[in-house]
């Protein structure tokens, strides 16, 4: 059995911290025993006391506080312990660390860290169950990155911190609990699996080994066990075979490998948490009907929460929130289009 | 006895982390004890013996636990561990249903079950679809009988209505050898006699020929196993020599000057070809040399189809006039890299091949896909696209959904046209009405649109796109949805009108080519 996502995270950070001692871990009830609200920072601080700082809960300073740490040279790793509390910090990120290097001309660099949780399906309410990424999206010289439970999450975190840019990696509550899937062997389960050489990686799967597909969901995230389960299904019920495009970075936004395999299914369908207006899902269907309008057959169809706030009742949350089902619903409407 | 029950730390997860034990298995424990670490999204929590005595494990370290499951027991005395000791074995923790356990698609195990096929036979990696059991029981029908379905091992008939003469047995239709090498010898005498004579002498050598069965002047067919069924006309000076087979069904016609080579060839009921026709070419007597042509399918003037290896077109496939299959290529060494190429072409049911369009060795054609006039197609074509150019490429789908209330309007619309056509070609039709049905006569039979068909007017022709009911005597119903002609009745006006219909794309078998006495 695979490791759980919340292991090898913390394994990463345990190997980062060995590694260099300008890394800091900064965040709200991270101290050991507790470990973090999610358990990702677990052990660190017996292990480096000097390194990991527990804060108040003052998300604005905080990332004040990481700006100036990196600009003068360490690697702190900010936790905010739901990734609603994001918009806290959003006027030190979009007029600080996004600008401070263009802004002094290249001679100082902001190599922080963001690592948040993002989503719902938890029943944590309005407040706490966000997917709010997408307001990042538009944001200059920042790197976003959304970690899935397919992806090599060890070497995203390293890759984060190596990172001379601002790195925001996003991750999921569900995401924490389940085992880091990796492709053995080309493969996760039955579906063909590449993956890019990217430092962010994108996973590319196929129920045929990439020989033909109807469709390109691209997706990342939370999404992305709730449409591997959909395109599972229409395989397995409806002989419907889908690609799907698995982005770790969501910006600078990396188009390659969802052209290519638009290339191969003429259609795309995009599958995001948050909601839809003005999220991940626009912004991909702008650019890919730019790049490649000839080798659609259909329009784009967006799978997106429904625009609204999240509701605490489970099965208010559950209709809100994008399903697999949607996401079969958009490849039948897609199919629709064609037949 | 006590037992420690997992219990909703959060309320909102249904599993927990059954993170560590604190005391060994079988361990003596006290009251308030903390025996087991147990791990949730926001928590981690120990958990108290509730009672002392010795502690049965039921689950390892490291599991999720579904909340509200017994994780242990303490057991109180020695005899209520001897009992708890028998039901021991530990509790696995139930498994979150994953639709991933299951390899084969609906579809495949449906087809494996109605051929009694085992899927743990397909060995492969990924999912088992419906292409890979229909692959399984064509090897092994190929493997029972070597001789015949090996040339197709391997070429996935799926969404390919084969001819029903396709699984023909080897001795129907079978000519006496010795007149076969007659035929082939002398064939030139054989092609000047008179058409029924033709007949007749092939019926009295052992070939299968049906009622009704035109062997035009100068004809000639010559193959060791020969089956026409009832009504098949083949046009003046055609040249039909296969190697093994060639099976037509029934009501199938050629124009002028059909020549057809291949090993073998199965071409199904309700074709329509027009003249100057060619199947064959380089490599025709190959062992792979296998044409099979689905039910209703149109093949247009002066189509020429290559088959040195099998060429399977689907039903209701259009291959109009002019157009080219090839098989195989012709050039310089392969071993100086130019490419060498034999392989087999797939046109699914219902595919259209345009005008003048070319399609090369090892391409397949997709269901309904369409290939645009003078279009070079070079690689396989999704079922439902729209191809066109030079290499073709798919620009958009085929056709599109029509809603109930447009087909009702189109329905309505055509009612129109036919109205105009007869009345401008000189008939006497009556004002079109519109009450129950919409509609008009024409010498004196309704001829009536409705949405659905329930029940109809004595010695009208109804068109609808349901059928609810079966019409009563003397009343033809065109079920233009499903393209299916209930009832009976109608004559030069049905006729008339099934003309009218053809020609925007809706043909009601059987023989959905021919009009005999129409008005139109």
């Amino acid at each position: 059995m695979s490791k759980r996502c919340v292991q090898v995270l913390n394994e990463a950070l345990h190997e980062v911290f060995a590694e260099r001692d300008d890394v800091y871990l900064l965040g709200e009830d991270i101290l050991d025993p507790y470990g973090g609200a999610f358990k990702v920072s677990q052990g660190l601080s017996d292990a480096y006391p000097d390194r990991v700082l527990t804060t108040p809960i003052s998300e604005a300073s905080l990332f004040g506080v990481a700006a100036g740490m990196a600009l003068r040279g360490q690697r702190p790793i900010l936790e905010i312990m739901f990734g609603d509390f994001i918009a806290l910090g959003l006027d030190q990120i979009v007029n600080g660390i996004a600008k401070f290097r263009e802004m002094y001309d290249d001679q100082v660099t902001v190599p922080l860290v963001v690592r948040t949780p993002m989503g719902g399906r938890r029943g944590y309410g309005p407040t706490h169950s966000q997917s709010l990424e997408k307001l990042l999206l538009g944001v200059p010289n920042i790197v976003v990155v959304a970690a899935s439970e397919c992806h090599d999450l060890r070497d995203l975190v390293v890759t984060a911190v190596e990172d001379e840019r601002p790195v925001f990696l996003i991750e999921n509550k569900l995401m924490y609990g389940r085992p880091n899937r990796r492709p053995e062997d080309g493969h996760i389960g039955e579906l063909s699996v590449r993956e890019s050489s990217a430092p962010y990686p994108a996973l590319t799967f196929s129920g045929t080994d990439f020989s033909e597909g109807t469709a390109t969901i691209v997706t990342y995230g939370g999404m992305v066990p709730v449409v591997l389960d959909a395109v599972t299904e229409l395989i397995l019920e409806h002989e419907i075979f889908c690609e799907v495009v698995a982005l770790s970075q969501l910006l600078p936004i990396e188009l390659d490998p969802v052209l290519e395999s638009v290339a191969r299914t003429g259609a795309l369908v995009t599958a995001e948490e948050g909601t839809l207006t003005g999220g991940f899902g626009a912004e991909i269907a702008a650019r890919v009907q730019e790049a490649c309008w000839s080798d659609l057959r259909g329009p784009v169809q967006r799978v997106a929460a429904r625009d609204g706030i999240i509701p605490s009742a489970r099965p208010l949350e559950d209709a809100m929130l994008p399903s697999a089902h949607d996401v079969v619903e958009a490849i039948v409407a897609l199919e629709a289009v064609r037949s | 006895m006590f037992e420690i029950v997992l219990t909703r730390e959060d309320a909102n997860t249904e599993f927990a982390l059954l993170a560590e034990w604190l005391v060994e298995d079988r361990a003596e424990v006290q009251q308030g004890q903390p025996v087991c670490v147990v791990e949730t999204t926001k928590a981690t929590v120990e958990i108290e013996a509730p009672g002392a005595g010795t502690i049965v494990q039921l689950y390892d370290e490291g599991v999720e636990v579904e909340l509200g499951k017994t994780v242990a027991r303490i057991a109180e005395s020695a005899d209520e561990l001897a009992s708890l000791e028998q039901d021991a074995e530990r509790e696995q923790p139930t498994p979150k249903p994953s639709p991933t356990d299951r390899k084969a698609t609906r579809k495949a195990a449906e087809l494996a079950e109605r051929h009694g096929v085992d899927l743990a036979s397909i060995e492969k990696r990924g999912f088992v679809t419906e292409k890979d059991v229909e692959e399984l029981i064509a090897r092994q029908k190929a493997a029972a009988s070597p001789g015949r379905g090996s040339a197709l091992a391997g070429l996935s008939t799926s969404n390919v209505t084969l001819p029903s003469s396709f699984n023909l047995d080897e001795s129907t239709g079978a000519l006496d050898p010795s007149f076969f090498e007659r035929l082939r010898s002398d064939s030139e005498s054989f092609r000047l006699l008179p058409p029924d004579e033709k007949v007749a002498i092939l019926r009295q050598y052992g070939a299968q020929i049906g009622e009704g069965v035109v062997l035009g002047e100068g004809s000639l067919v010559a193959a060791p196993q020969i089956v026409i069924e009832d009504g098949v006309e083949i046009g003046p000076r055609a040249t039909i020599r296969c190697e093994e087979v060639v099976a037509i069904g029934e009501s199938s016609q050629f124009g002028a000057d059909l020549e057809l080579l291949c090993r073998r060839a199965f071409l199904g009921a309700g074709i329509w070809a027009g003249r100057s026709i060619r199947f064959g070419g380089g490599g025709h007597r190959d062992p792979w040399a296998v044409l099979t042509v689905g039910d209703l399918a149109f093949v247009g003037d002066e189509a020429f189809v290559n088959v040195c290896r099998p060429v399977l077109i689907g039903r209701e496939v259009f291959l109009t006039m002019r157009s080219l299959i090839v098989t195989h290529n012709v050039g310089h060494s392969l071993l100086e890299g130019f490419e060498n190429r034999f392989a087999p072409v797939v046109l699914e049911d219902r595919a259209q091949v345009g005008l003048g369009a070319v399609i090369y060795a090892g391409c397949r054609i997709g269901a309904e896909a369409i290939v645009a006039s003078n279009s070079y197609v070079t690689g396989d074509i999704p079922a439902g696209a729209f191809a066109i150019g030079v290499p073709a490429k798919v620009t958009g789908s085929s056709s599109h959904k029509v809603s109930r209330s447009r087909q009702i309007e189109l329905g309505r619309r055509m009612i129109d046209d036919l109205h105009e056509l007869l009345a401008l070609r000189g008939h006497e039709v009556s004002a079109i009405r519109d009450d129950d049905a919409y509609g008009f006569e024409v010498g004196g039979v309704p001829v009536l649109f409705v949405p659905s068909f329930g029940e109809g007017r004595p010695g009208a022709v109804m068109l609808t796109l349901e059928v609810g009911g079966e019409p009563a005597e003397g009343v033809v119903v065109l079920d233009l949805v499903e393209r299916k002609l209930h009832g009976s009745g109608g004559g030069d006006v049905l006729e008339s009108v099934r003309e009218f219909c053809r020609k925007r794309g809706i043909r009601f078998g059987p023989g959905p080519w021919r009009y005999r006495g129409g008005l139109v």
